[in-house]
């Protein structure tokens, strides 16, 4: 990945004044490294807010915002590693704004894809359910550490809260979890 | 609830992070797995959790990376050009102040010396033609209509014409 081109304010103003705003719409990284950290974090950011969300139409959404604010940020962080865990804490600001808003009050604005998702996600797979039961916090913070194999310190990093808290808040949340899956899986040995 | 971390679970985390799990667990770490519960709570749910990533990364819908950084770009750029705006707003609002006080000064000073100009305006179709050359004579004449006045009049409706003419364009 290429090194982050600096951006200043007094950079900025001459070109644009003078009507050249090349200068002023230059991006982190240029297309092809971009096109690169693309292929390898779209999908798993995605993932990311598909399951923790439970709805693939605003992990559309909620994706594509976070990489264009990723490249709309001025210092991103050094590395694909730091520029991922970057992109997860945008989208964790997201899912988070997200979930603040009012909630949908119609039907009629739910897609028609969530409801095939979610009905798809049931029979075959046994976290769906349990993640459901979650609070929204535990989901992010159980992906982000078992699915992503994210460190304590990193989550802390990504999601903004306490470093000694995260350990506390993931040890809850995997007991309850785990403790879901296994009731899951013993009613579904239990069925015909 | 307490917290009651275990020695091993570095091990089986390390593990199932390398994807050598079940296959290269030690018999005597699959004997722990049963009777620590910590550890068997990683296991399962870090087992869970991966299965459903891999299917999930497998079924996401990505858009082109192109299209993302054309509306970056776009983004950036509107970003920029609102950077920029707020000075030119700022020196709008200055001069639409200035001009204000200008015609409040004007309305006081008006007012101050009992508005003369209204009593010669009621005058004007009685005693003169409405004739170019008179009005201009009648200005000169008139203690009210002094030229003291009427330049600081003519350039308030300069100036507030100019600005209102700005802010018609830049709003289209």
């Amino acid at each position: 990945m290429k090194e982050p081109l600096p951006m200043h304010r007094e950079s900025i103003l001459p070109n644009v004044l003078a009507g050249d705003a090349t200068r002023a719409t230059e991006l982190p990284m240029d297309s092809d490294a971009f096109a690169g950290f693309y292929e390898r974090s779209a999908r798993p950011l995605w993932a990311y807010l598909a399951r923790v969300s439970g709805d693939p139409a605003l992990a559309d959404d909620l994706m594509q915002e976070s990489f264009v604010r990723f490249l709309g940020a001025s210092n991103p962080g050094d590395g694909e590693v730091a520029g991922r865990r970057y992109l997860f804490r945008i989208a964790t600001n997201l899912l988070r704004d997200h979930w603040r808003r009012p909630r949908q009050s119609s039907i009629e604005e739910i897609s028609e894809e969530f409801f095939a998702a979610t009905a798809n996600s049931a029979p075959s797979d046994l976290l769906a359910p349990a993640m459901a039961l979650m609070r929204p916090r535990e989901r992010q913070l159980l992906w982000l550490a078992h699915a992503e194999g994210y460190s304590h310190r990193e989550i802390a990093e990504i999601t903004g809260l306490g470093s000694a808290s995260i350990r506390l808040l993931l040890f809850r949340a995997r007991r309850r979890i785990a403790s879901l899956l296994r009731q899951q899986s013993s009613t579904h040995q239990r069925l015909p | 609830m307490m917290l009651k971390p275990c020695s091993r679970e570095k091990e089986v985390a390390e593990l199932l992070r390398r994807g050598q799990w079940p296959s290269a667990c030690p018999p005597e770490l699959r004997a722990h797995l049963s009777a620590c519960r910590s550890c068997g709570d990683i296991a399962l749910v870090t087992e869970a959790f991966q299965h459903a990533r891999s299917e999930a990364v497998g079924t996401a819908r990505i858009a082109t990376p192109g299209m993302l950084w054309w509306r970056a770009q776009l983004h950036r750029r509107n970003a920029a050009v609102e950077r920029i705006g707020k000075p030119i707003l700022g020196a709008q609002i200055f001069a639409l102040a200035i001009n204000l006080f200008i015609v409040v000064a004007f309305l006081a000073y008006q007012a101050r010396h009992g508005l003369r100009w209204l009593s010669w305006l009621e005058q004007l179709p009685q005693a003169y033609s409405l004739h170019l050359d008179n009005l201009s004579q009648s200005a000169l004449l008139n203690p009210g209509w002094s030229f003291m006045v009427l330049i600081p009049v003519t350039a308030t409706l300069a100036l507030l014409g100019g600005v209102v003419v700005y802010l018609a364009s830049e709003r289209q």
